[in-house]
């Protein structure tokens, strides 16, 4: 594919997110209005003022930066309709579709309101903000899972397969894990299928995320001290890096300073840069978010790598998911009045 | 008068292949310039500047094409 001028364009778009000093400016906005202010003079203006007419507050906000992370996904679908790399990018942008399916299962697992469920979606992925609506407004997760079925939802078939082993145990993480082995392998099974130097990109940086979500697993099964071999069944497979056995081995570690030290050789030894209070305690989420932010960053850092191939496109997509998602953080933490400490440590850094 | 066709021939390829060079170069550029003129439609001069720049290309082998042909005479 020629990506002279696809590429020209993402990067001409890349021009427009907001750096770092205005982000800081949103943070050190008083309140909720001076933002909507702030946000009225960027990029997201022509979304904010329309989004102004019908919502207002946090609404508005939420609604606007939403239409707009769409409209810039679209518009980079549009650039390569109809060349290989649209497949490869496709796979990239079903990732939030997987995260949205998880939130309205889990939003339907304890009866959250359709309104609220929806306030949590990203519809950057094939199921758009009117499936979206339908899906939330479903009485209960069997439904979700059939109506996604009933329209032919690639990804209703791993959910179908394990609900009755949802129905038994009532656990949520059956049908979460079903649904990433699922996507994760139909990924890589494209991605390996496909000899160019895209395809090759895009496995780094689904392995790149398999070991993110593998090394989240062994973290939380210490800290919760399951069964070994129970915990096997939620690896991910398919990495070349941490494959079962390296997995294995880190869980024989026993402990979380066991698994910081193992850690230690590998591109994840920034994890032993966790606070120690945070290990004793074992408080997961920190280790959470900073593997959360080096995904973000590796993804983002391939603005810097072959400027003809997909790379720019999928470092565009991860920089825009991390500005709308940072203002959206910003935006709540103001209007629930919490503090600046608070607010920098809920934002994703890069 | 006995023409040595090397030197038209010599002249042809230093002039073709300089054309050559410039063309692909321009068709990258040219689209590049294109993408990014379609989102930020005040980089138009800077655009016909940097596509531009490869013509030096075609003109350096004009020049020793030229330089090649004045042994003809």
């Amino acid at each position: 594919m020629e990506y002279a001028y696809v590429n020209a364009r993402i990067r001409a778009m890349k021009s427009r997110l907001l750096d770092r000093s205005l982000l800081e400016q949103f943070i050190n906005k008083p309140d909720l209005d001076s933002l909507i202010a702030e946000l009225e003079k960027t990029a997201y203006r022509e979304e904010m003022e329309k989004a102004g007419i019908l919502f207002s507050g946090i609404t508005r906000i939420e609604v606007a930066i939403r239409k707009d992370l769409i409209r810039s996904f679209r518009a980079i679908l549009n650039f390569i309709k109809g060349e290989d790399a649209e497949t490869l990018l496709t796979i990239i942008l079903h990732r939030w579709d997987i995260q949205n399916i998880k939130t309205i299962l889990r939003g339907k697992k304890i009866q959250a309101s359709p309104s609220e469920i929806f306030e949590c979606l990203i519809p950057a992925g094939e199921l758009d903000e009117a499936a979206l609506t339908e899906l939330v407004k479903q009485p209960d997760v069997k439904a979700v899972i059939d109506l996604l079925a009933t329209w032919g939802f690639v990804y209703a078939r791993p959910l179908t397969l394990n609900f009755k082993e949802f129905s038994e145990t009532r656990d949520m993480l059956v049908l979460e894990y079903a649904l990433d082995t699922f996507y994760y392998e139909d990924a890589l099974s494209v991605v390996k299928s496909d000899e160019s130097e895209d395809a090759r990109i895009l496995k780094r940086m689904i392995i790149t995320e398999i070991d993110v979500n593998n090394i989240k697993t062994v973290l939380r099964v210490i800290r919760d001290r399951i069964d070994r071999e129970e915990a096997r069944r939620y690896f991910i497979r398919g990495s070349t890096e941490f494959d079962e056995e390296k997995l294995l081995s880190l869980m024989k570690a026993g402990t979380i300073e066991g698994v910081l030290k193992k850690l230690e050789q590998t591109p994840y030894q920034f994890l032993t840069k966790v606070p120690p209070e945070y290990v004793a305690v074992e408080k997961i989420s920190a280790f959470e978010k900073e593997l959360e932010n080096y995904l973000v960053k590796k993804a983002i850092s391939q603005f810097l790598g072959d400027p003809l191939s997909i790379a720019i496109p999928i470092a565009y997509i991860w920089a825009k998911y991390t500005e709308v998602t940072n203002i959206r953080v910003i935006a709540r933490c103001k209007a629930a009045g919490m503090s600046e400490q608070d607010l920098r440590e809920a934002l994703i850094s890069v | 008068m006995v023409v040595d066709f090397g030197i038209p021939i010599g002249a042809g390829i230093a002039f073709g292949l300089g054309a050559l060079g410039t063309g692909i170069a321009q068709s990258k550029i040219g689209a590049a310039g294109a993408g990014t003129i379609a989102e930020k439609p005040e980089t138009f001069g800077l655009m016909i500047i940097l596509v531009a720049i490869p013509e030096t290309l075609v003109i350096l082998g004009f020049v020793v094409a030229s330089m090649i042909m004045i042994m003809l005479v």
